[in-house]
C-alpha cells in the first residue's frame, strides 16, 4: 500500500463517541473491503469529547497509515451532526461514508453500497436485516421509521442505522446540524437526490439496552418536528402557524358560537360569566398570536430569500447546437 | 449567436414528453407570426421521464431553443426562476408545458404589453377544469386576492403570463410566490394588465395539482399583503391587524363602565369581565412587539438597503 499519491476516492467518517469504540476494528475492517475493490480510502475519526483507549488506537492506526487516517478531538461532546460536518471539512473524497463506531454490518456489505453508487445512486443507507438486537428494540425503531415515512413521505425503513454512502455532492448542498444527521437520507431525497436502501446483514449491535431515558424519546420526538417542519414549510412558515393557529381559532370560535346558541335557546343569562366562554376566548386569541409568529417566519424567509437557492442548474445547453461543444445526452 | 432576442419564453418542464414536440411547434408558429428575435428557455425541473432527450432533440433542429437541466427536481416556482435568471430577452413569458395554455395567445400579451405595462396576466375565462375542484377555489381564492391586494385579477394561477424583464429580476422568487408575482409586484408600483386567454382540457399526462393548493393559497394571501405592501415596515402590518382587537378592547371597557354604572353586572360578570379586558390588551401589546420584532428581522437583513443611506449621509457631512 504505497499509493500515498493517489488521491483519495472514499473519505470514510467515524463519529467517536465512546472510550472504548472498536476503532481499529472499524478501520481494518472497511479498508480490507476498499482495498479488495481498489478504491483509494482515507479515515477520519471524530472524537465527540472523548479520548482513552479508542483514541490510542487511532494514533496508532495514524502511525500506521500516515495521512490515510486522521484522529479529529472536539473538547465537548457536540454530537453526531457537529462531528459529521467536522469531518466532511477535512475529507478529501469523491465519496464520503459514514460508519457507525464499531462493525455493525457485514463488511462486505460495504462494496455493495459503493457499487450502487456507481450504478448511479447519489446516497445509499443501510438498511440492516437479520437483525441481532433485542425485539422491544427492533419494535421502536419499526414505529420511528414508520411514523416517519408517514409524515416525510418518505420511503426508508432505517434511518437509525448510520452506515451510509453518499456523493460529495450531498452535503454540500444539505445543511446538516443540530440532529439532522439522522434524517440525512430523507432530507437528501427531499433535495431531488436519488437515495437508494439497500438491504444489509446486521451482524453487532453497541448496547445491549433498548429501553432509553424519557429525555431520548421527547429528543426524538422534538427532532421529528423540527426536521419535518424545516422540510415543509421553510419556505412558507405562515402556512404551518396559520393551520394550528387557525385550528385554534376554528375551535375558540365554536365554542363561543355553542354557548351563544345554547344561551339564547334554552337559559338566558350572561354568557360572559360562564368558564367555557372564557376558554372559547382563550383559545380564539391564541390562534391569532400563533399567526402572528407565522408572519414574523414569512418576513424572516423574505429578507433571507436570495440567500435561499432553492434550485440547482446541472447545466445550460445553449448555444449553435449541430451536435457539438457543450451539448450531449446528459 | 444570433444577436440579443427580443422576447424570451420560458417554459417549466416536469415530465410533459408527449407534450414537447406539440407545444414546440406551436411556440414557432406562434412566435414566427410575431416576426421579431426569440429564443426559448425550457427548465428541465428534473424530469424522471424522457423530457430532457426530448428537449435536446428538439434544441438541435432548432437553436433559438435554450434548455436549463436542473441537477434534481425543485419544484415549479424554482423552474420559473431560473428561466427568469437564464431569459435574455427584454420580455419574459411564461407558459406551461401541459399544453393547457396556447401559445397562440402570446402575440396578444406582448401587444398588451406594449401598450405600457409591466405585467400581463392571462385569464383562462373558460377553463376545462373540474368546477368543485379547480374551478370554485380558483375562483373564490381570486376574488380573495383582488379584495386583499387592491389588483384586481381574475386568475392568478394562469402560468401564461408576459413580463418586463427588468422587474422580475428584481423580485425575490421563492415558494409559490409566482402566481403572486401580479400583485407583489403592483405593490410596488407596476402596472399590471389582464388578456382573456384559450384554455384547454389535457391531453396527455396527469394534472399535478389538486384542492390542497387552493386551501393554502389563502394562507399564503395574508403574507403576500405584507410582504408586497409592508415588507420594509412590519410594524405597521402588525398594528393593522391588531386594530380590531385594540377596537374590540376599548368598545368592552367602554360597555363595562357603561354597565357599572347602572350596577348591570355580579360579581362573577365582573370578573370575566376583567379577565376578557385584559386577555385583550395583551394580545394588542403582544402584537405590538412581533411587530418590532420584524422590523429587527428587516432591519438586520439589510433587503432595503440601509447601506445606501449611510453613503448618502457621509456624502452630506464631507460637502462643503
Amino acid at each position: 500500500m504505497s499509493g500515498t499519491a493517489r488521491p483519495v476516492e472514499v473519505s470514510v467518517i467515524v463519529p467517536v463517541r465512546t472510550t472504548h469504540a472498536h476503532v481499529r476494528e472499524v478501520c481494518t475492517a472497511l479498508a480490507e473491503v476498499m482495498d479488495r475493490l481498489g478504491r483509494s480510502w482515507e479515515f477520519i475519526f471524530v472524537f465527540d469529547g472523548v479520548r482513552g483507549e479508542a483514541w490510542r488506537q487511532a494514533e496508532q492506526l495514524a502511525a500506521l497509515h500516515g495521512e490515510r487516517v486522521q484522529a479529529l478531538y472536539m473538547q465537548q461532546s457536540f454530537g453526531e451532526s457537529t462531528c459529521l460536518a467536522a469531518g466532511f471539512e477535512r475529507a478529501k473524497g469523491a465519496i464520503v461514508a459514514t460508519s457507525p463506531q464499531y462493525v455493525q454490518v457485514e463488511p462486505s456489505e460495504f462494496g455493495r453500497m459503493l457499487a450502487e453508487l456507481d450504478r448511479g445512486a447519489d446516497f445509499v443507507a443501510a438498511w440492516r436485516s437479520g437483525r441481532v438486537d433485542p425485539l422491544f428494540n427492533r419494535l421502536q425503531s419499526a414505529l420511528f421509521n414508520w411514523v416517519m415515512r408517514r409524515i416525510m413521505q418518505s420511503s426508508f425503513h432505517d434511518l437509525n442505522c448510520y452506515l451510509r454512502v453518499f456523493r460529495r455532492q450531498v452535503l454540500e448542498d444539505v445543511a446538516v446540524y443540530g440532529d439532522m444527521y439522522r434524517f440525512l437520507p430523507a432530507i437528501a431525497q427531499r433535495h431531488g437526490f436519488k437515495v437508494v436502501e439497500l438491504r444489509v446483514k446486521h451482524v453487532a449491535e453497541w448496547t445491549g439496552r433498548s429501553i432509553y431515558g424519557l429525555g431520548v424519546y421527547a429528543r426524538r420526538l422534538l427532532d421529528i418536528l423540527g426536521v419535518v417542519f424545516l422540510a415543509k414549510f421553510t419556505l412558507k412558515p405562515l402556512r404551518f402557524f396559520g393551520m394550528v393557529g387557525g385550528i385554534l381559532m376554528l375551535a375558540g370560535s365554536a365554542l363561543i358560537a355553542a354557548l351563544v346558541v345554547q344561551n339564547l335557546l334554552f337559559e338566558p343569562g350572561p354568557i360572559i360569566s360562564r368558564p367555557i366562554f372564557l376558554l372559547g376566548f382563550l383559545l380564539l386569541v391564541l390562534g391569532v398570536q400563533i399567526v402572528g409568529f407565522g408572519l414574523v417566519g414569512e418576513i424572516i424567509i423574505y429578507t433571507q430569500a436570495r440567500n435561499l437557492k432553492e434550485y440547482k442548474v446541472e447545466r445550460v445547453h445553449e448555444g449553435p447546437a449541430a451536435g457539438g461543444g457543450r451539448d450531449g445526452d446528459g | 449567436m444570433s444577436g440579443q432576442p427580443e422576447i424570451s419564453v420560458v417554459v417549466p418542464v416536469y415530465d410533459e414528453e408527449d407534450n414537447l414536440p406539440l407545444l414546440q411547434r406551436e411556440v414557432t408558429t406562434a412566435m414566427e407570426s410575431l416576426g421579431r428575435a426569440y429564443e426559448c428557455v425550457y427548465v428541465d425541473d428534473g424530469s424522471r421521464d424522457g423530457s430532457l432527450q426530448v428537449l435536446l432533440a428538439l434544441r438541435r433542429a432548432d437553436p433559438r431553443i435554450r434548455v436549463v437541466e436542473f441537477a434534481r427536481n425543485a419544484g415549479q416556482t424554482a423552474a420559473l426562476a431560473a428561466g427568469f435568471d437564464h431569459a435574455r430577452g427584454r420580455i419574459v413569458v411564461t407558459l406551461d408545458a401541459d399544453l393547457q395554455n396556447d401559445p397562440a395567445d402570446i402575440p396578444a400579451l406582448v401587444a398588451k404589453l406594449e401598450e405600457g405595462y409591466d405585467i400581463v396576466a392571462g385569464w383562462r375565462r373558460e377553463r376545462h377544469d373540474g368546477f368543485v375542484l379547480r374551478k370554485l377555489p380558483s375562483k373564490l381564492a381570486n376574488r380573495l386576492i383582488a379584495l386583499v391586494t387592491g389588483v384586481s385579477i381574475h386568475d392568478t394561477g394562469c402560468t401564461l403570463k408576459a413580463f418586463r424583464a427588468e422587474l422580475v429580476r428584481n423580485l425575490p422568487i421563492y415558494a409559490e410566490q409566482h402566481r403572486f408575482l401580479p400583485a407583489m409586484s403592483a405593490g410596488s408600483g407596476a402596472r399590471v394588465a389582464e388578456v382573456v386567454v384559450n384554455h384547454r382540457p389535457r391531453i396527455h399526462g396527469r394534472s399535478k395539482y389538486g384542492i390542497g393548493r387552493a386551501t393554502r393559497v389563502l394562507l399564503d394571501l395574508l403574507a403576500i399583503r405584507m410582504l408586497s405592501g409592508f415588507s420594509h415596515r412590519p410594524l405597521s402590518y402588525f398594528a393593522l391587524l391588531v386594530a380590531p382587537f385594540a377596537t374590540l378592547f376599548f368598545a368592552l371597557a367602554l360597555a363595562h363602565e357603561w354597565t357599572r354604572a347602572g350596577g348591570g353586572l355580579d360579581a362573577d360578570g365582573a370578573r370575566a369581565a376583567l379577565v376578557l379586558l385584559s386577555v385583550l390588551a395583551m394580545v394588542v401589546v403582544y402584537f405590538f412587539m412581533l411587530g418590532l420584532l420584524a422590523e429587527l428581522v428587516v432591519k438586520a437583513s439589510g433587503m432595503h438597503g440601509p447601506g445606501e443611506a449611510r453613503v448618502l449621509v457621509k456624502q452630506m457631512e464631507r460637502g462643503p
